[in-house]
């Protein structure tokens, strides 16, 4: 079975999009979780991702990557509870633990912890997204003139990694079919066999890469004339899209629209020494405006033009004047 | 002077001269004084058992021998004028593209477009260049539709076109293929063969091919060369291959060449048609079969009618027509299964109702995605049908296709302890073997080993479990490691177990099977004794089959005898 978080190509915006422009937006959405503390601004971030993803088309990889997120954002709230002795409010005397000493659980650090586990939450989303949408091999083609064994060695590990998943599937029910009567395989040597094949892999994709020509010392872009160059306009025209203006400027606009909020104190949180929620109108139009930015990836139906209907010669098409 | 006289003859795409290799540490040369021409726009067909030096050779005119393996090398490899010791194959990939047996292996980049283009990447090449080679070739192998689809979403068929195409976009002058049939359907494998006749002959492209399956290309190629322990032992044309082989290696020879040899028909056939052709001048066969092969590649929009083959009176009484289901190894009734296929919930066993007696050997076929492995895969239990009912009463021991996933320790009697393990050795013929490391056993005892793993402990003393299923078991192996299995299999069914086989390999189903269920597109097709249906089609159907027409007749013992009937 396939990682929901794994590429599909699909005829979306956000598909077709450029690498550069799609990381431009989905990167302001993460850059927002980061920047703000505000659960409402944190949960308009959310809300963009998680419409962005919906509308992509990429609703496995969002559903996905909340399920994650929550697993990864309920021990952060857990464990920023136990640790962190600040607060008024008091919701559980735990007593005394060792190395913690004696615990109390406060209503703001888990208030303080939701909002750590939410960025994680939002960026884990937009990561999704980005994962299940962008074209790894776009991505690689793009940064090869900048790191171009780089570039290929992370092609290598977006390949190789759902197929050491395939191959980690394979083994499990493998040993599943084994007999009872047969030695049973632990956790570690089935990890061992895995390692093992992963090398066998390796290998095999490296006499491949030999094979493509990666021993030779020209990586870069060549023109037809002979010479090495930057890429020409043409060139440029084939990796760009025209929906990219469109991901660049909502990108763009949120990455504002946040640093006037912050100016404008739209950031209004503070879980210490009590919980304060600001909602000013800055903070709920900050927020707002964030949600409304996940509907960059929506496509607008084609619009359709009526055509006359092939007609005898003479005649009028339907709805023609004097027809 | 005549024009002929002066005409120079072209340069050879590949030279090979005296060349012995060692892999490292090997204690016997994989190659031994081997020499070898392959002229401009020649197919050559390289033929040999297993381990014969036929890939080690694909791998030297490549140049990934010795530079990326190693080893020690003699003498000399020119690829397109160029020196292949000293290139080495990178600057080599210009002139030559290599395909290997698993398309899997040579795979890198995430999408079709993506890893079509990456020679050309590497090269330097302009994105306009690269997008014009890129369609180009697509459209030759027939596979633009796939441009814009990951890889991971194809079909082993599919992607081997995608792995040959990424070896044919730098329009390199000689192309080498290692047994690139081996995991595709009959089908998928016949159309890649004649795609690459067509390239041949279009194109100009020489290709050397290195297969077992001799009948499926020994018509397509110019030339044979045979290889025995790393050396030439053959080289020349079809025919004459086909009555060297009958001389010196029985293993080698084609179905049908072996009916002719055995109805002492001279000369030997080189493929069907030529079989046909032969035949109709000296023997009077009885009436062809009329009418359409059974259609098994409708699509589920248009899904096939069943063919429903009478089962022959002694299958009749194995399966008990008022038996109870509990009573038969395996019972399938109304089963359907459901999978994830590109992000979608799909049907990949659509109501399938089968039954299998004790000691049946069954083989199912049927394409790629037909539903084989997933059949056997919920008999097994690993997953689980959304409806219908499925028993196994005397459970089931299943090998999937790739047998070193059972393998995890360094000595044999560690994976198969106990007297479980000794009995489940036994079974095999492995028992000897107890102490070895199971990396130093061959292939087929790799394979053997790997069943002992599924069967340890589903024995009851020395009684089988009730099904004892493989997948794909015949994938690269020679005909005398199909012949060993064959045997083994026969061994298994005498002792009482029903044996299904999931192949492609028709010659081995005929060879080895009673009965044949085939499925197309998760529903059974047809499913009757293996003579029937092996012999009602086109491509689920033998060499024999094919060139005779005859019902029932399958293998060339069975050819030969109807032949010596028609001829008396």
């Amino acid at each position: 079975m396939r990682s929901p978080l794994a590429y599909t190509p699909r005829p979306g915006p956000l598909q077709a999009a450029s690498p550069g422009a799609a990381v431009a937006y989905l990167g302001a959405l993460v850059t927002v979780a980061f920047l703000y503390s505000s659960p409402l601004v944190l949960c308009g971030a959310g809300v963009a991702a998680v419409l962005a993803g919906r509308l992509a088309s990429a609703t496995r990889a969002v559903r996905a990557a909340v399920k994650l997120g929550l697993l990864i954002a309920l021990p952060i709230v857990v464990v920023n509870a136990l640790v962190v002795d600040r607060g008024a409010t008091v919701v559980a005397r735990l007593g005394e633990w060792p190395l913690l000493g004696p615990v109390e659980v406060t209503a703001e650090a888990l208030a303080d912890g939701a909002v750590f586990g939410l960025r994680a939450l939002v960026a884990m989303v937009a990561f999704a997204v980005y994962s299940a949408c962008v074209d790894p091999d776009r991505v690689l083609r793009a940064l090869r003139p900048l790191a171009a064994r780089s570039a290929l060695t992370a092609a290598l590990v977006s390949r190789l990694v759902p197929v050491a998943a395939a191959d980690a599937a394979r083994l499990r029910d493998a040993a599943r079919l084994r007999g009872p009567g047969a030695a049973p395989v632990g956790k570690a040597p089935l990890a061992r066999r895995l390692l093992a094949g992963s090398l066998d892999r390796a290998v095999d994709v490296a006499a491949t890469l030999e094979l493509r020509g990666y021993s030779l010392d020209h990586p870069r872009i060549r023109r037809a004339t002979g010479g090495f160059s930057r890429p020409g306009r043409g060139e440029l025209a084939t990796r760009r899209s025209r929906f990219d203006r469109r991901f660049y400027a909502t990108g763009a606009t949120v990455l504002l629209i946040a640093i006037a909020g912050e100016l404008l104190g739209a950031d209004a949180f503070r879980a210490f020494p009590t919980i304060e929620v600001g909602l000013a109108p800055a903070t709920l139009a900050v927020a707002a405006l964030i949600a409304l930015a996940g509907l960059a990836p929506l496509r607008r139906k084609p619009r359709c033009r009526s055509t006359p209907v092939a007609t005898a010669p003479g005649a009028r098409p339907l709805g023609a004047p004097g027809a | 002077m005549p024009e002929t006289a002066t005409r120079r003859r072209p340069a050879p795409v590949l030279a090979v001269e005296g060349l012995s290799y060692s892999y490292p540490h090997a204690t016997a040369p994989s190659l031994d004084a081997v020499s070898l021409e392959v002229a401009a726009g020649e197919f050559v067909l390289l033929a040999g058992r297993s381990a014969s030096g036929k890939s080690t050779l694909l791998k030297a005119a490549c140049g990934l021998v010795p530079h990326f393996h190693g080893g020690q090398i003699d003498g000399s490899v020119a690829v397109a004028g160029l020196d292949a010791l000293a290139a080495g194959p990178g600057r080599l990939a210009a002139a030559v593209g290599y395909v290997a047996q698993d398309p899997e292996t040579q795979i890198v980049s995430t999408t079709v477009s993506a890893e079509i283009g990456l020679p050309l990447e590497m090269r330097g090449d302009p994105a306009s260049s690269r997008a014009r080679a890129i369609e180009e070739v697509a459209l030759a192998l027939a596979i633009p539709h796939l441009l814009d689809r990951t890889v991971d979403t194809l079909s082993g068929g599919e992607l081997q076109r995608v792995a040959l195409a990424a070896a044919l976009v730098t329009r390199p002058q000689l192309v080498l293929l290692d047994e690139p049939t081996s995991q595709l359907d009959p089908v998928a494998g016949d159309e890649l063969i004649w795609l690459l006749r067509r390239l041949n002959e279009e194109w100009g492209v020489s290709i050397l091919l290195a297969e077992h399956r001799l009948e499926r290309c020994l018509a397509a190629a110019d030339r044979v060369v045979a290889m025995t322990s790393g050396s030439i032992a053959f080289d020349g044309p079809p025919r004459d291959f086909l009555a060297w082989s009958q001389e010196n290696d029985p293993a080698l020879e084609t179905p049908a060449a072996r009916l002719f040899s055995l109805t002492a028909i001279d000369p030997l056939p080189v493929g069907v048609r030529d079989a046909r052709t032969l035949l109709a001048s000296r023997v009077d066969l009885p009436e062809r079969g009329t009418g359409p092969p059974p259609n098994v590649f409708r699509n589920s929009a248009n899904p096939a009618p069943r063919t429903i083959v009478p089962a022959p009176q002694r299958m009749r009484e194995r399966r008990g027509s008022g038996a109870p289901l509990s009573a038969r190894p395996l019972a399938a009734r109304d089963l359907w299964v459901e999978l994830e296929r590109n992000d979608e919930p799909h049907d990949v066993l659509r109501g399938i109702d089968l039954t299998i007696a004790p000691g049946e050997r069954v083989a199912l076929m049927g394409r790629n995605g037909a539903g084989k492995s997933t059949l056997l895969k919920a008999a097994a239990g690993l997953i689980d049908p959304v409806r219908g009912k499925l028993e196994v009463p005397g459970g089931i021991a299943l090998l999937t296709q790739n047998p070193s996933d059972f393998l995890v320790r360094e000595r044999v009697g560690d994976e198969l302890p106990g007297d479980a393990g000794l009995a489940a050795l036994r079974t095999v013929g492995l028992e000897h073997a107890i102490d070895a490391d199971p990396r130093d056993l061959s292939g087929g005892e790799r394979q053997r080993l790997a069943l002992a793993i599924v069967l340890a402990g589903r024995m009851k003393g020395d009684e089988l479990p009730g099904v004892v299923a493989l997948d794909e078991p015949t994938r690269g192996m020679d005909r005398s490691r199909k012949d060993e299995l064959t045997a083994l299999v026969a061994d298994l069914a005498e002792r009482g177990a029903a044996v299904v086989v999931a192949t492609h390999d028709v010659e081995f189903a005929a060879e080895f099977a009673e009965r044949v269920v085939l499925l197309g597109d998760g529903v059974t097709i047809a499913d009757g004794p293996a003579a029937e249906i092996l012999s009602g089609g086109w491509y689920f159907a033998t060499e024999v089959a094919r060139v005779l027409d005859l019902p029932g007749v399958v293998t060339p013992e069975q050819g030969a005898a109807a032949l010596r009937e028609a001829g008396s």
